[in-house]
């Protein structure tokens, strides 16, 4: 599980985190809910209706203190279930993952936040199911209500925050936590431009040597600054992994010739 | 090259590594405790008539018992009131241990799929919010008993064990249903007249020694049984409770504990692709 505060004494290019032979499969049934009603309507009419999809396919990856690692690929291509295997959210299906280190996940913003509660609370809240310590937060608290904007509204009921300024304090939350390995989930693309560009330095801040990043995100410009190394997932398959231009203008590449082809049926 | 912290393979039934589960569940107990207080307060049970709420209803409720007692026997007495509140208000920390336990699981859903922890933590804040709700009727119980003039003795801290051990018998429940209900949703919808059926056979609006030898069997199948009835005997009456019934309750925790955690803890891996 990821406890954080762990003290950084990792090294750059030490192995971070190793993917091997990944394969990932998920077996969702046609009906809407398992329902006991449904499995005994079900007994005497066969097997169940099921529908098996290869979410991750034989994918070899590996991450290393100090790099920045984004990853790229058309909706469905893997990623979110990429980052769910390396965080121990799902379990693989084939293959191995040994990761080496504390592991924070940013996969989508305000986990754990209970809308009825203040921002102040959820504060704690958000910090506390994030793996922080309750004297870790109090220690971040001003940093966090500064860097979200909030101002007097931190002690407002959270169900009265517009959608940006809900993303704004979940985000601040999620960027204290200051792990071994970090993993985003296209978090970055939250409130104004203005914050959005505050995020982003943040993210940036967040680089160093003794610290692996691991980001998803569809905004290549960003990715194309932020970090050194690309990795381009297509249909559960590592299509290319390398410099991030050089992936970068693959993707984009690709994007267009197979526009008709490949980018439709995401549709 | 060090170890790696974390090693994730295929799925295997079976349980994960206990000492590192627990750790990892001990460093958020904060969390379970916040978790537990957030719900609580959107329950409103931090405002004033929130609390009053709290005890009212089990209050009224044990009033439209008492009712039906004196309908149906045609007399009652102060005793049998007591008995009533106070048997009552431990089968509501079980019976809330249930309902809350029974979605702790699939309303967890977001913060499952986006974070990776102890998933026990879940039913374990559903009981930890019981226990919450229960403590003031506890103490409007022992209000109860001083306004009704039953004599206080130190026997009634026999009802500590009790206690306790209904604590684990609504733990073990709640992990098991929370678990079951990932497989089968609508256990959800039958859970009312589950509660509703142990309520009955349960000796709440009865005494476990007015019971008709025939229906005796009953107590066998019904780990409240032997639970409620020494609770009762404790607080009520001011006596030990028998030996016997104590070790079938210890028993009956137990077993429940251990095997809906053991069920629990060797699918909780894979709770987060079934949801």
């Amino acid at each position: 599980m990821n406890l954080p505060s762990v003290s950084n004494s990792h090294k750059t290019n030490e192995i971070a985190v190793s993917v091997r032979g990944l394969g990932l499969t998920y077996t969702t049934a046609i009906d809407r809910r398992p329902t006991l009603k449904a499995r005994v309507k079900s007994l005497g009419r066969g097997g169940k209706q099921t529908r098996v999809i290869r979410a991750l396919d034989e994918v070899n990856l590996d991450v290393e203190y100090g790099q920045v690692l984004g990853i790229i690929g058309s909706n469905g291509a893997g990623k979110s279930s990429l980052m769910r295997v390396i965080a121990g959210i799902l379990p693989p299906t084939q293959g191995r993952v040994e990761v080496y280190g504390s592991v924070s996940t940013l996969l989508a913003l305000g986990v754990g936040f209970n809308p009825s509660m203040s921002g102040r609370d959820n504060v704690y809240l958000g910090g506390l199911a994030a793996g922080m310590s309750r004297v870790e937060i109090d220690s971040h608290f001003e940093e966090i209500a500064e860097f979200s904007e909030l101002g007097d509204a931190i002690d407002a009921p959270m169900r009265t925050y517009s959608s940006g300024m809900y993303a704004r304090l979940a985000f601040s939350v999620a960027a204290t936590v200051r792990p071994d390995i970090l993993i985003v989930d296209e978090a970055l693309s939250t409130g104004d431009a203005k914050f959005k560009e505050k995020s982003l330095n943040r993210i940036k801040e967040l680089r160093s040597d003794d610290r692996a990043l691991i980001l998803v995100s569809h905004a290549m410009a960003t990715l194309e600054d932020v970090c050194n190394d690309v990795a381009w997932l297509h249909k559960g398959k590592l299509v290319q992994r390398g410099e991030p231009k050089t992936v970068i203008d693959a993707y984009r590449e690709f994007l267009q010739v197979g526009k008709s082809a490949a980018i439709d049926e995401d549709v | 090259m060090s170890t790696p912290t974390q090693v994730y393979e295929p799925f295997r039934a079976g349980l994960p590594p206990l000492r590192r589960y627990w750790k990892s569940l001990w460093s958020r107990r904060t969390f379970i405790a916040e978790y537990s207080r957030s719900e609580l307060r959107e329950q409103h049970f931090d405002s004033a008539f929130g609390q009053l709420w709290l005890v009212l209803n089990p209050l009224l409720l044990s009033a439209v018992y008492f009712l039906l007692i004196v309908i149906i026997r045609g007399s009652s007495d102060s005793t049998r009131y007591a008995h009533l509140t106070a048997t009552l208000f431990l089968f509501y920390l079980v019976a809330n241990s249930l309902t809350g336990g029974v979605k702790s699981i699939t309303a967890g859903q977001r913060l499952i799929l986006n974070t990776a922890f102890p998933r026990i933590m879940l039913p374990i804040s559903a009981v930890v919010i019981a226990i919450f709700k229960f403590l003031p009727t506890l103490a409007v119980f022992l209000v109860i008993r001083t306004v009704l003039g039953l004599p206080y003795s130190w026997q009634m801290l026999w009802a500590i064990p009790v206690l306790l051990i209904t604590m684990l018998l609504a733990l073990g429940l709640a992990v098991t249903i929370s678990c079951i209900n990932v497989y089968f949703r609508d256990i959800a919808s039958f859970l009312p007249y589950m509660t509703r059926t142990l309520l009955y056979l349960s000796p709440i609006l009865y005494e476990a020694a007015d019971l008709k030898p025939k229906l005796k069997t009953l107590e066998l199948f019904n780990p409240l049984f032997p639970i409620l009835d020494s609770w009762s005997r404790a607080l009520v009456h001011g006596q030990a409770p028998i030996s016997s019934h104590l070790l079938i309750a210890l028993g009956w925790a137990v077993g429940i504990f251990l095997v809906g955690t053991y069920f629990f803890l060797s699918r909780e891996r894979e709770f987060a692709v079934r949801l």
